[in-house]
């Protein structure tokens, strides 16, 4: 018998410190060997650092440029009485990633490490970790940023796009096959009897994400099959921070890149992280997707509203200002009005919302109980659909406090209770006891260990908890031996 | 459902004036007279109560831009800068000022929203804050109009924490009844009548009635306030009455009726920076000519470390590491400015009196650069924030007071600053950033 | 006491570029003698690591000339007339840091009049940084592509000086400084080199920015980062030093004596160390009764501690005498 967590919807803890980077446990992952020869690119260090959480950089900041190792303490005096638990958290997770390194008594940081990232700071060096730039093609114009903009939008929302539709016939332009490959092996698309992908429940759940963390969740899919598919995981890993540090608009040179990093080109291709001219060609560019990868909440201009003003012509400076503004409204009665014309926006609201009408820039659709529920069978929970509502809210409504109506809130969350009045518990029935005495004395018994999920006294019989069988099981036989 | 829906179709066809023409047509089947009444008694749902109609105020102009309202309303914010003299004048530093709030029926109204009594009371706070902020050796004591009798709601005090506190709970102040202006003004004057000469005294009354309510003969009150210097100024919610008019006028204070929400803080923040002292109190005064001016002893105390040994302090008699040190007694106090408790010596810090000397010396008003033409080079940027100019002059109706190229000009060191600039740099930081005066 | 939101922060750093100043501070007769050149490649690598923290960092920086304010950097600006070419080894944002601050720096530099040198304008160069903070914080229509992103950055200054307090900059000082409460902006100061100014002590504590009188000028970018980095979320955990004794009373508008108890005109706040019988700021006479009055209830009007506010016109600075102030380093 399956059992449900009973209580899903416990209240989200305020989290003391920022939630650490998807990437960082897989780096802990590694070995001390894999990660400093990681290191040896003043990119990587850069790109890490930044993926780390304030107080960590801090840490590595004020070691960086010193000569010699600190003892602990003169570090630790530093430290606010109240902030102790956070530095020493800071302290161990910087000690994971092998930046410093693991001592009781001194602190320094990974010599290698050290020597990297003071060269990505000051400039020089010879490891060409920031790009080659391409050569100047006087024959070519050089590509726009809309362009790439452009690009890295269209890749990202077809493949979006691919998994919202998948379950209702009509499917859209199709990504590559290697997109398809990983979005099977993620878990978000699934075959069933061989028929076409279908989403899945963590398909849906990833659909309300931010684009930011989407593309997280799926490149670190794609080290994990980097690792399978024999790839040097550092070669992956460093070409992947190399973009991060490009600057968007300019095109750089495939030359030097390692073999791996040249078969890499194709997939992220694919993914819209980088555009290139042609297949074949010797330069690639790459798209703010790549650029604003390690920033922790980017303004990724790819998303939302931006593009879908950009179509209809007369407000296109507009919508680049603009950057990433919401476009819901919803309203108390549980009205939601979406001032968009972008189909992917249309189709993941469609997951919860019923659609009543469609304008050219505006999409009606009421919050009602069908399709919430259609949402929470899905596998969407309420808190996903709250926090997508309140992450995409139109600026009008970001004066509201609190920003969404607490009733439709509540509702959403009724809503999805209802869902979970049964709650379903392994254990043992107990019945057929010879007598009243007999079944109340175990009855006690049982109440005393606390296993005890329900009980009936008029029919002898109640239901125990599959961790108490065993100690009711000895006491009933040693009473029924006794007697 | 069928409902709901049916709101909403009739909720689009406000919402967009486009479609109806000018909103004129609208005119006709909404008649706009008493409309803010009404509007209470029409509403259908709950829900509509939160909705304005914000489109109702501005006016588009023949293309059917609203540019030139927005321009207006800049233009008038800069041209009551301009009214201000820009060399040094005589301010009252020392202000004592009791705020006299309606707390009578009225002010249940719905006009402004959600209620005037939750706003007058919101602006009041942020009121009393910006008030401590630039006034800091200054002291409010709030007084309430509610059932025919003033009540005092704060005592006169020195600290916002102290006034803002009087103003935090809400239920203690729910409207009742009528107000009286008489008893409320004679409790504030009350309040007063022991300051010494060369502070100020003001009454600030936000009125939301239309009647009072009083014992006996306002007149009487008004001369005793006259005679006194008190200046009393009234923001009237619905509508000017007579009596409010005269209480102002015959006392040098202002007077205005808040038009919408924003008129309203406007003409409440206008109150903020200390009043100019002005020659009808000066003759009232010792009647020589001779200004209300003095020399008024101050200390400027030692600040207690956070690590010094824990006392007593003569305030509170709280125990406490951080403190003020009074320089003539000794005596250990919280908070500066106050009085000190033990030999009454006025307290004060350094920068609370710096705080008050960019009203004394204000930045000279930047010009409107109408055109190009008189100067030979002229930067591309603002010079404080490198905001570039636009390089065409923008079209549209020229306005007083505002340059069509968004260039305004310091008279001193020649320099050009953008719109926000020049907003910020009077308003905020009152030094000019390119003289650095 | 949870570290906030990991915020992007602004930095307007504002540099004090006397050339006499920095004359001086290069003497070998100084324990630590600090060229301009290694001063300015400590301060490079200081921007560029607030820089490399975070992606979203903002930078603007501010030179305080002689007589003459000027913008040496900001992130949304392109100053220098074509940006310094891609270079496989470094990181573009920093090279674009280095080149701009530089080459303005020097071109500034150059067109100084060697003759008299006016005082350092470092009010104009303090207001520069609050206007720029406004104008990024506040994103109004006519603002351009970069700062449109919705998340406003926390913004901080940063004051490293060398110049002495100049007397007459008093009011328009603690006007930036107000200001700069209002803006929420923290204000902190580094003193490399010169005795410590009272105005700048003020600014940091009004606005819980911290003041730190380097010692040790060969570790100037260990002190850098260790007290200026770090935004003020992580300043709750690691404690910055902080400058507790500060002085807070008033110098006099007649003696520039320090006073403990002063008399201040009622029209104009102007401040004496006794009695006088018409206010020399504002020409308003005094009754005389009030004079007499106060005469009588000051029986000593002579200064508590007579002594200098700051060797403010003196460009003679003492080296030796201001190590006791300020408490930087690990404590």
């Amino acid at each position: 018998m399956p059992s449900i967590q009973a209580l899903s919807s416990t209240p989200l803890d305020i989290p003391h410190t920022v939630p650490d980077h998807a990437l960082l446990p897989f780096l802990r992952s590694q070995s001390q060997n894999t990660l400093t020869r990681l290191y040896q690119r003043p990119s990587s260090c850069l790109s890490i650092l930044r993926l780390l959480g304030p107080l960590q950089r801090q840490l590595i900041m004020n070691l960086l440029w010193l000569e010699s190792a600190i003892p602990v303490s003169t570090m630790a005096a530093w430290v606010v009485p109240d902030g102790k638990k956070l530095y020493n958290e800071a302290l161990s997770a910087v000690v994971g990633l092998h930046i410093i390194q693991n001592s009781t008594v001194k602190l320094a940081l990974n010599p290698t490490f050290k020597s990297s990232l003071r060269q990505a700071i000051t400039g020089g060096g010879t490891t060409s970790s920031f790009g080659v730039p391409a050569e100047k093609d006087e024959k070519r114009q050089p590509v726009g940023i809309d362009t790439l903009d452009a690009y890295a939008l269209e890749r990202w929302e077809t493949i979006l796009h691919y998994m919202v539709s998948s379950g209702q016939g009509q499917l859209p332009t199709k990504p590559s096959q290697g997109v398809l490959f990983l979005l099977q092996r993620s878990g978000l698309m699934q075959t069933t009897h061989g028929s076409a992908l279908q989403i899945t429940s963590a398909g849906f759940q990833f659909l309300l994400h931010s684009p930011h963390d989407q593309l997280w969740s799926l490149l670190l899919q794609y080290l994990h099959m980097a690792e399978e598919r024999q790839m040097d995981l550092v070669e992956v890993l460093s070409f992947l921070f190399m973009l991060s540090t490009m600057e968007l608009g300019r095109e750089y040179s495939a030359d030097s890149l390692s073999e791996t990093q040249k078969a890499m080109l194709e997939d992220l291709r694919d993914y819209g992280l980088i555009w290139q001219r042609k297949g074949s060609s010797k330069c690639f560019s790459p798209t703010r997707l790549a650029t604003t990868l390690t920033c922790l909440s980017p303004p990724l201009p790819t998303s939302s509203t931006a593009t879908s003003v950009t179509t209809s012509g007369t407000e296109v400076s507009l919508s680049s200002t603009a950057g990433p503004q919401g476009f819901i409204i919803l309203e108390t009665n549980y009205r939601v009005y979406a001032y968009t014309n972008n189909p992917l926006q249309t189709a993941v609201l469609n997951l919860f919302i019923t659609m009543k009408y469609r304008f050219p820039n505006l999409v009606v659709g009421m919050l009602t109980r069908e399709s919430v529920r259609k949402a929470l069978s899905n596998g969407i929970t309420a808190d996903q659909i709250i926090s997508y509502l309140v992450a995409h809210a139109h600026p009008q409504m970001r004066k509201n406090n609190p920003l969404l109506p607490v009733t439709v809130q509540d509702q959403i969350r009724l809503w999805e209770l209802e869902r979970n009045r049964l709650k379903s518990a392994e254990g043992f029935l107990y019945k057929d006891f010879a007598s009243q005495a007999d079944y109340d004395y175990v009855l006690a018994y049982a109440k005393q260990l606390g296993v005890v999920l329900w009980e009936n006294t008029t029919k002898r019989s109640f239901f125990g908890t599959l961790e108490g069988h065993a100690n009711i099981r000895g006491f009933i036989e040693r009473r029924s031996g006794a007697s | 459902m069928d409902v709901d829906s049916d709101s909403d179709i009739s909720l689009f066809g406000d919402e967009d004036p486009r479609a109806k023409g000018k909103g004129k047509g609208k005119a006709s089947e909404r008649p706009r007279k008493g409309k803010a009444k009404r509007k209470a008694k029409e509403q259908a749902y709950t829900w509509e109560a939160s909705y304005t109609r914000s489109w109702d105020t501005v006016q588009e102009d023949e293309t059917g831009s609203l540019q030139g309202s927005v321009e207006d309303l800049m233009a008038r914010g800069r041209r009551r800068r301009l009214l201000a003299p820009a060399s040094a004048i005589r301010r009252t530093i020392i202000r004592h000022l009791v705020l006299i709030l309606d707390l009578s029926n009225s002010m249940m109204d719905r006009d402004f929203r959600p209620t005037r009594f939750d706003l007058a009371l919101r602006y009041a706070r942020e009121f009393v804050a910006e008030w401590f902020d630039q006034n800091p050796l200054g002291q409010i004591g709030v007084v309430g109009m509610r059932s025919g009798l003033g009540e005092r709601v704060g005592e006169m005090s020195g600290n916002p924490q102290d006034v803002l506190r009087s103003l935090s709970d809400r239920a203690k102040l729910e409207p009742a009844g009528e107000p009286s202006l008489q008893n409320a003004i004679e409790m504030a004057r009350g309040n007063m009548s022991h300051l010494p000469t060369q502070s100020s005294r003001e009454i600030l009354i936000i009125y939301g009635s239309l009647t009072t309510c009083d014992p006996g003969n306002i007149h009487e009150t008004l001369e005793v306030c006259v005679k006194s210097r008190i200046r009393i100024s009234i923001i009237a919610l619905a509508a000017e009455m007579k009596i409010c008019r005269e209480l102002s006028d015959k006392t040098g204070g202002k007077f205005g009726v808040a038009m919408n929400e924003g008129h309203f803080k406007d003409l409440l923040f206008e109150l903020v920076p200390p009043p100019v002292q002005q020659a009808t109190i000066r003759n009232a005064g010792s009647g020589s000519g001779n200004p209300p001016a003095d020399l008024m002893m101050m200390g400027f105390p030692t600040r207690l470390p956070d690590t010094s040994t824990p006392s007593l302090c003569a305030c509170h008699s709280d125990m406490k590491s951080e403190g003020f040190l009074c320089p003539r007694c000794m005596a250990k106090v919280c908070d500066v400015p106050t009085d000190c408790d033990i030999c009454g010596l006025m307290i004060v810090s350094s920068p609370h009196l710096a705080r008050s000397y960019h009203h004394l010396f204000p930045v000279k008003p930047y010009e409107a650069v109408a055109s190009l033409d008189d100067t030979s080079q002229s930067a591309s940027a603002c010079h404080a924030c490198a905001r570039p100019f636009p390089a065409a002059p923008s079209s549209g109706v020229v306005t007083e007071g505002i340059s069509p190229l968004g260039r305004y000009r310091c008279p001193d060191c020649h320099h050009d600053f953008c719109t926000e600039c020049d907003v910020f740099v009077h308003d905020v930081v009152h030094c000019c950033p390119g003289c650095g005066k | 006491m949870e570290a906030e939101a990991d915020k992007p922060s602004h930095l307007a750093v504002i540099v004090d570029l006397s050339p006499t100043q920095w004359y001086l501070s290069a003497q070998a007769s100084n324990p630590y003698p600090l060229s301009i050149e290694s001063f300015l490649s400590q301060i490079l690598a200081f921007l560029n690591a607030h820089i490399a923290t975070k992606n979203e960092n903002t930078l603007a920086v501010f030179g305080a000339f002689p007589g003459k304010s000027v913008m040496l950097y900001a992130s949304t600006e392109t100053l220098v007339d074509e940006p310094p070419p891609l270079d496989a080894n470094s990181y573009p944002p920093f090279k674009m840091v280095d080149t701009t601050v530089t080459q303005r720096i020097f071109r500034e530099l150059d067109t100084i009049d060697p003759g008299d040198e006016p005082p350092c304008a470092l009010v104009g160069a303090l207001t520069k940084a609050l206007c720029y903070i406004n104008r990024i914080t506040l994103p109004s229509i006519s603002t351009s592509v970069a700062e449109g992103s919705t998340n406003v950055p926390d913004p901080r200054i940063l004051i490293l000086s060398v110049s002495p307090d100049l007397s007459s900059s008093y009011i328009p000082i603690m006007n930036a400084i107000f200001s700069a409460q209002k803006l929420k902006v923290t204000i902190d100061v580094c003193k490399i080199y010169g005795p410590d100014t009272v105005f700048l002590q003020q600014a940091a504590h009004l606005t819980n920015g911290s003041y730190i009188f380097l010692e040790r000028r060969d570790a100037l970018l260990q002190y850098l980062i260790m007290s200026f980095l770090p935004p003020p979320s992580v300043r709750k955990v690691l404690a910055v030093p902080r400058q507790d004794k500060i002085d807070f009373r008033a110098a006099c508008f007649c003696h520039k004596n320090i006073v403990d108890i002063g008399f201040v005109c009622s029209v104009c706040l102007s401040i004496f160390c006794q009695p006088v019988p018409v206010c020399s700021t504002c020409r308003t006479k005094f009754p005389i009764k009030a004079l007499q009055r106060l005469k009588s209830a000051c029986p000593s009007p002579a200064p508590a501690t007579p002594r200098p506010l700051a060797n403010l016109n003196n460009a003679v600075p003492r080296t030796t005498e201001a190590t006791n102030h300020g408490t930087p380093g690990l404590r």
